[in-house]
């Protein structure tokens, strides 16, 4: 006999309205998670601020180097290149003649 | 079930892909899961307006825990369940004080007319009876007999081993039975 009842209740089952199923579908909406700019970490964004990672690492670089020179109390910072260049290309001639059209320049002022 | 004729993606899938904001993906678990909640609400209260808004506070917790969700193994739908159960359970709590007599009839026009009674009156005897159960022991004959889950899965809903689970479902179902021999020649199962 239960089992006649049971099948009624399972045929006559309750169905969701067209106003819950709305009411449901806005709460989802509203909550539904913004995908991407939402989601952004502060070390991403810091990240795309200097350029990715290849930016802050320029700028890892720089900083120690910078701190480097504090630190070392260096007199004269054209001598931190000295052991890298070779003697012979410290000054290289750029425009060759330069100085005699500068000294006309100064002649005929 | 995980799966329906309309989106063969599990409700694991979809509750993942509307974590990461996809709008279609809660389109199709709204109209996969709804039905269920509603249906264990409404059997758990008998009152179609208190079903209604549990149904939709059930599945706003759902919406709500989906960029957290991690599966490990477990269902949404065993999930789902046991927040409507919870919900229901609490609210039935709340009313405590409202004597079983003022708990509304189902409409009952024409008991027993010419001797048959129809099916929706099957139904609605069966509803009402329910609400007559102990509440653990109708939780459990809804969830096996009316949304036809295992006992297994009943027992991670509720919280209970599986022999708890059967238990209850046994004196459950003797309490239904009890309550509608009383109403048997009414219903139309007099020469059963």
């Amino acid at each position: 006999m239960l089992e006649d009842f049971l099948t009624a209740a399972r045929a006559r089952a309750p169905e969701p309205s067209e106003a819950l199923m709305a009411r449901i579908l806005a709460d989802a909406d509203a909550i539904r998670p913004r995908r991407a700019i939402a989601k952004r970490s502060l070390r991403e964004r810091f990240g795309t601020l200097f350029g990715g990672w290849q930016g802050i690492g320029g700028l890892a670089t720089a900083t120690a180097a910078g701190l480097w020179i504090g630190y070392a109390g260096i007199a004269d910072p054209g001598t931190l290149s000295g052991g890298l260049v070779e003697p012979g290309a410290e000054t290289v001639e750029l425009m060759p003649g330069a100085d005699v059209f500068a000294l006309a320049s100064a002649v005929e002022g | 079930m995980a799966f329906d004729a309309e989106d063969d993606r599990t409700d694991e899938a979809l509750l993942a892909l509307y974590g990461r904001g996809d709008a279609a993906a809660a389109r199709a678990l709204a109209f996969r899961l709804t039905p269920r909640v509603l249906r264990v609400a409404a059997r758990m209260l008998g009152d179609a307006a208190e079903a209604e808004d549990v149904a939709q506070e059930a599945m706003l917790r759902l919406w709500r825990i989906a960029p957290d969700w991690r599966s490990d193994g477990a269902k949404v739908s065993t999930w789902l369940y046991r927040v409507v159960v919870n919900l229901a359970t609490d609210r039935l709590r709340r009313r405590r004080s409202v004597p079983l007599d003022a708990v509304q009839e189902p409409e009952d026009d024409a008991p027993g007319a010419v001797g048959r009674m129809i099916e929706a009156d099957r139904a609605a005897a069966l509803e009402q009876a329910l609400l007559e159960l102990p509440e653990r022991q109708r939780e459990a004959v809804v969830l096996r007999h009316l949304e036809g889950l295992a006992n297994p899965e009943i027992a991670a809903i509720m919280g209970v081993g599986v022999e708890a689970v059967e238990s209850l479902v046994a004196r459950g179902k003797r309490g239904l039975t009890k309550a509608l021999v009383d109403r048997r020649e009414e219903l139309g199962f007099g020469n059963d």
